[in-house]
């Protein structure tokens, strides 16, 4: 989900990423539920791939590798990858973005270090010191974030840079460093206690977990109108993918579903005053945001479309804006659908994944009887 | 680089003209080059995984103790062995541990609070940000029944958002605003994790390589260091009279008891020494050693274990 009033080679053979913690990842726990484990497949693999707003091609490819063998898909010249399902009218889009927040080298400095700007809205003492990664066409080149010079005692350190160990500009461009190339940080999947689990980039590959596990189980025979599932480029960025699909299909929607975090504030040291959907308990009605509200008479039709199939989902209201707020302007009614998420747009994100087979199910429902 | 201890605040001990020629003249027989290399390689990414907060140094202990099957646990928790026999009798020494953190306290939400271990006293004192590179990441709780993931709690990005005056301060994050989220919603489900009060707590570690031979990880000089001194004792160098190795404990609390221990059990000592070696961005989460000073660093102590 985009953070409104945001700020904003040679490959791993020589820079090798060691996780040697890799035990801690637990795969599944024995009491996973089947729903849990087809879950965690898909969103595992998504979650480990990387996609900066701009370059979100490895996440695409992901995605069609996992669609269901039925789907035809097609990339728009935006990125965007659509799968049409049904056909006639009214037509519904569900979108759900593929892009995560990070970094694009801005420039290469003498003693071979990269300046960086950011591409989306974060924390960036976050990223402060830890390792680092620089995306490119010939692989990853690892490195680290660079600590700030001592004497800044404040939160915040200045504008970030990354070291890959070159030592001056000719080396680095060497290694294959070239502007324009994203840089993120190393990002696993793991398992929590539970049915929880943390990695960075939940935001928003639950969203696009939930929409390949509803068109998996979809029944197409059901459908009574065409829905079209898209997968968006650069919503971090200002959800332009998402207006470039809205601006392709203009008035022809009737509705259009966001599928994207609902940031909670379910965490001992968030401000209790709103977005409180606790993880665990369900999908959750993103009945009003920053850039979108909900007709009351819409959340009402949401909330007995998923009680009807007896799926839980939550009511609320957070902060951050939605790729469907781009097709309003159309005339097309946003209704966007979040899964609660602590800690968003930080390293260390965490969902509970009953929570992603609540979302999943509320889309599936929504396509089917919507 | 290694620091000879006449007293326990001794100078450091660098390698004169004669050491530099015998290291060139090593260098010009690349398979014994290559294996020690290898070797300190693995090792210096091994030791960089493990976590031994000042203390509570156990499983790197068990470690060490299961790399040298003739090495002893003193009742200080160091792990010594002994080379050679004869005199001198002289002591090379290591210090495992790091500054870390303990369970403080378990909330009844699931929630863990913490206690920082080092640090804070007179023998070390960590950087102002040193608690900041907790916040918004992994953490590895070592529990009764093994290492349990767990994140620091930060607040969301989206919902800071306007809730902020402009020009407002900007204080460091610590300690005691640590929130641990392990995915537990109570007590008892921590406790069923097998997560008790003074269990042990690290930022998770992944070591990483990068440019030629630079290893980025929390106390990765330390660790690279003992993975030097462990490497020369693999080689089975011809000791010179008796040498007694110590990779030692609690160095970053009150007044280095781990290497007092030693010394009042196992000395007096002709002459003692300390494996270190140089790093960038100390005390942080990408501390950074060159495995090329480690292969340094086994070439030197092996000739001083030598007598050469």
């Amino acid at each position: 989900m985009m953070a409104d009033g945001g700020t904003g080679g040679r490959a791993v053979g020589i820079a090798v990423m060691v996780f040697l913690s890799a035990s801690l990842s637990v795969p599944l726990s024995a009491q996973d539920s089947t729903r849990i484990v087809e879950a965690q497949s898909i969103l595992a693999p998504l979650v480990e791939s990387y996609g900066v707003s701009g370059a979100e091609g490895p996440v695409r490819e992901a995605v069609k590798r996992l669609l269901p063998t039925w789907a035809k898909s097609e990339t728009d010249t935006a990125g965007n990858l659509w799968v049409r399902v049904g056909q006639g009218s009214p037509v519904v889009v569900v979108i759900a973005h593929l892009d995560e927040i990070g970094f694009r080298v801005s420039g290469i400095r003498d003693d071979g270090t990269l300046e960086l700007e950011t591409r989306g809205g974060f924390i960036s003492s976050l990223f402060e010191a830890k390792p680092a990664l620089v995306h490119t066409d010939q692989g990853d080149i690892a490195g680290v974030f660079l600590p700030r010079d001592s004497g800044f005692t404040g939160h915040t350190p200045p504008p970030l840079r990354v070291d890959v160990g070159a030592g001056s500009r000719a080396k680095a461009m060497t290694l294959g460093v070239s502007l324009g190339q994203t840089v993120t940080m190393p990002k696993q999947y793991v398992r929590l206690s539970g049915t929880r689990a943390t990695g960075r980039s939940f935001d928003d590959r639950v969203g696009a977990t939930a929409q390949l596990i509803a068109l998996r189980r979809l029944d197409r025979a059901a459908l009574k109108h065409q829905v079209i599932f898209i997968w968006s480029v650069r919503e971090e960025i200002g959800l332009e993918g998402a207006a470039a699909a809205a601006a392709a299909l203009g008035t022809t929607p009737r509705r259009v579903h966001a599928i994207d975090t609902f940031v909670s504030a379910d965490s001992p040291i968030e401000l209790p005053n709103f977005a409180v959907a606790p993880i665990g308990r369900g999908a959750v009605a993103r009945a009003l945001d920053n850039s979108s509200i909900t007709p009351p008479a819409y959340v009402d039709s949401l909330v007995q479309v998923a009680r009807a199939r007896g799926v839980a989902l939550q009511v609320g209201t957070t902060n951050g804006g939605n790729d469907g707020s781009e097709f309003t302007p159309y005339g097309v009614v946003d209704v966007p659908i979040g899964w609660p998420l602590r800690y968003s747009h930080s390293p260390a994100e965490v969902i509970d994944l009953k929570d992603v087979v609540s979302l999943a199910d509320v889309i599936r429902a929504v396509a089917e009887t919507w | 680089m290694i620091g000879r201890e006449r007293d326990s605040t001794g100078p450091s001990f660098r390698m004169g003209k004669t050491a530099s020629a015998f290291l060139l003249l090593l260098s010009a027989f690349p398979p014994v080059l290559l294996s020690a290399q290898d070797g300190v390689d693995r090792l210096a990414l091994r030791f960089a995984s493990m976590t031994a907060v000042t203390g509570l140094e156990q499983a790197m202990v068990d470690s060490l103790r299961a790399l040298f099957p003739g090495s002893a646990r003193d009742q200080a928790g160091n792990v010594t062995l002994t080379l050679g026999q004869g005199s001198p009798k002289r002591l090379f020494t290591c210090p495992l541990d790091e500054v870390g953190y303990v369970v403080g306290n378990i909330l009844p939400d699931g929630f863990l609070l913490l206690r920082r271990v080092g640090g804070g006293g007179a023998s070390r004192t960590a950087s102002p940000l040193f608690d900041q590179q907790l916040e918004g990441h992994r953490v590895t709780v070592f529990g009764a029944r093994g290492a349990v993931p767990g994140v620091v709690a930060v607040r969301s990005t989206h919902l800071t958002r306007g809730r902020g005056a402009p020009g407002a301060p900007d204080p460091v994050f610590t300690v005691d605003n640590a929130y641990v989220d392990v995915g537990a919603s109570s007590a008892a489900e921590v406790q069923g994790l097998g997560i008790a009060m003074l269990a042990p707590v690290s930022l998770a570690k992944r070591p990483q390589l990068y440019g030629e031979r630079l290893l980025a990880a929390p106390v990765a000089g330390r660790r690279a260091a003992c993975a030097a001194l462990a490497t020369a004792v693999q080689a089975k160098p011809k000791v010179k009279g008796t040498v007694m190795v110590a990779f030692t404990v609690q160095s970053l609390y009150t007044r280095n008891p781990g290497l007092a221990s030693v010394k009042a059990l196992l000395g007096p000592f002709d002459e003692i020494k300390t494996a270190a070696l140089p790093a960038r961005y100390a005390d942080t989460a990408v501390e950074t050693v060159a495995l090329a000073d480690a292969d340094r660093l086994v070439r030197e102590i092996v000739q001083w274990m030598e007598g050469r």
